[in-house]
């Protein structure tokens, strides 16, 4: 057992080896693969974390009437806080809606003092709700509807946002589609190209196969180098692909920190590629063998099927 | 040791019978000769002993397995016990001469001690004890054929089949393969020679099958060459 396991594995590698040009260009073919994917891999991690910044910003309002019993107050931001789609509610006094006018407006001197001259603050007292989707705003509006908020909520600025949190949602939509579209396109376009170069290689071993046979080769010793080949294109693959992107990253970082002069999006990115290398290099490997094993298996299988 | 019993071969998409209702006997030890031109049916009767195609109609029996009853499965053990040497050769050509002839022994899962000491004792016997680290295309035509016979015979098979092993070789050449079969044949190994060469034919004067379009028209005890 461990004998042909040993043959096997042994033969493959003299095979890769052997076979110098072939196995050259199916690697460069698997290195372009597993480059574009982790490309966009990478590309779709830093849209969807900017995705989530853009997100987290959106809010709604719930303004308050003035006078009212703090226990109805309590109440809806309870209601609020056990609503699933809810993630965080918080209250903003009078005095705090104060603070942070004058804190906004600091430079405008003119806005800052108008509300000191009337004397009272008439600033309400807020709740600021933040949803995990902004989508689920909506399905909270019935809440301030109900009877028992009716006398306590003045106005829901969710209204007059609306079309910018709606606009905003569909955008983020789009871009989400767009970039797993045109990654799922590119990673079907690099699968066709690589399974063709391996069947193109395995198709030179056809006489080889048939030789193989005749001499009394069962199937799995037959397609046992072959599948070390595929694993083989997998992990030099990979080695390449990583270092081609740690080289693309490195001279990015340079770039779009003097481009951005005042932003570290560059050590952002890369910084992000160093901390998940591990799991970078597991994906890929990971992708890698099983591109590189599947398409051989494909392959050779058509050459095995008559004894 | 080797039975045809009205055996048929049609290929897929022709109308043509490759071998039309042949019969033959093959005993163990004899050295067999199947004369016919090209087209005759020889390649096709030899890869029906090797199980490479399958008859249409017909029974064929080779070492007491029915091949009828033969699944996919066991068709690689079967080879192992059949050696098929081939016109062209049919050598690995990334592959060594030593490592050629490892091969259809790894193949079977035996030890590397056993294959380490075997291979260069065939070697030596088809005298080609210095070219184990050679690859094919380092040879000359009779030295492939040999590498080829050292393989076919490193199972210690009961049954060599040689296809037209000397098509591709000049006459000095083509002699020397023949008598290597001829002292295969004395150790006890069946020998099934295809040929079209009249002189080897009428030298060796041992049986003669003659096929023409796929029909067996003479058997004969100690053959010659007939064919026109």
């Amino acid at each position: 057992m461990f004998t042909t396991l040993y043959r096997l594995i042994k033969t493959g590698f003299t095979n890769f080896l052997r076979n110098g040009w072939l196995s050259l260009a199916s690697t460069i073919i698997m290195t372009l693969t597993l480059f574009i994917i982790s490309i966009f891999l990478i590309g779709n991690i830093v849209l969807n974390q900017g995705i989530q910044a853009i997100q987290d910003k959106i809010d709604i309002s719930v303004y308050l009437n003035d006078n009212i019993k703090g226990q109805t107050v309590l109440d809806l931001q309870k209601e609020l806080s056990d609503n699933q789609d809810v993630k965080k509610v918080r209250y903003v006094s009078k005095d705090e809606a104060k603070q942070k006018y004058q804190e906004k407006f600091k430079n405008n001197p003119q806005l800052r003092e108008s509300l000191d001259t009337s004397g009272e603050n008439p600033l309400p007292a807020s709740l600021e709700i933040k949803a995990y989707d902004p989508q689920k705003y909506n399905s909270l509006l019935p809440v301030f509807e109900k009877e028992k908020y009716k006398p306590i909520v003045r106005k829901v600025s969710y209204k007059d946002n609306k079309e910018t949190i709606d606009r905003l949602v569909k955008l983020t939509q789009f871009i989400k589609t767009v970039g797993w579209s045109v990654a799922i396109f590119l990673m079907a376009t690099s699968l066709i190209i690589i399974y063709n170069t391996i069947r193109t290689a395995i198709y030179t071993h056809k006489n080889e196969i048939e030789i193989m046979k005749l001499v009394g080769a069962n199937p799995w010793f037959i397609k046992g180098p072959f599948l070390v080949e595929g694993i083989m294109y997998g992990v030099f693959g990979t080695i390449a692909a990583l270092t081609a992107l740690y080289i693309l990253l490195k001279l990015l970082v340079n770039f779009l920190n003097s481009y951005f002069d005042t932003g570290d999006i560059g050590n952002n990115v890369f910084g992000f590629l160093l901390q998940n290398l591990g799991s970078l290099i597991v994906l890929m490997l990971g992708v890698g063998i099983a591109i590189g094993v599947t398409s051989s298996f494909i392959a050779i299988r058509k050459y095995l099927k008559k004894s | 040791m080797i039975y045809l019993e009205g055996v048929t071969k049609i290929y897929d998409k022709s109308s043509k019978k490759a071998l039309d209702n042949i019969s033959v006997h093959i005993k163990p030890k004899e050295f067999v000769i199947f004369v016919g031109l090209s087209g005759a049916g020889k390649s096709t009767l030899t890869k029906l002993i090797t199980h490479e195609e399958e008859q249409t109609s017909g029974k064929i029996t080779v070492g007491g397995i029915d091949y009828s009853k033969l699944k996919k499965k066991d068709v690689p053990y079967l080879r192992r016990k059949i050696g098929v040497v081939f016109q062209d050769f049919k050598l690995l050509t990334k592959k060594t001469v030593y490592e050629n002839i490892a091969y259809a022994l790894e193949v079977a899962g035996i030890s590397n001690k056993t294959i380490r000491s075997r291979v260069p004792q065939i070697l030596k016997m088809v005298g080609l004890e210095n070219k184990g680290k050679d690859f094919p295309n380092m040879l000359s035509g009779g030295e492939k054929q040999r590498v080829a016979i050292a393989r076919a015979l490193i199972h210690d098979p009961k049954i060599l089949i040689a296809d037209e092993p000397t098509g591709n070789l000049d006459p000095k050449n083509a002699w020397e393969i023949i008598d290597l079969l001829l002292k295969v044949n004395e150790y006890g190994t069946t020998v099934i020679l295809t040929t079209h060469n009249k002189e080897i034919v009428n030298t060796l004067k041992k049986r003669v099958i003659t096929l023409k379009n796929g029909k067996l028209i003479k058997d004969q005890e100690v053959g010659r060459y007939t064919l026109q």
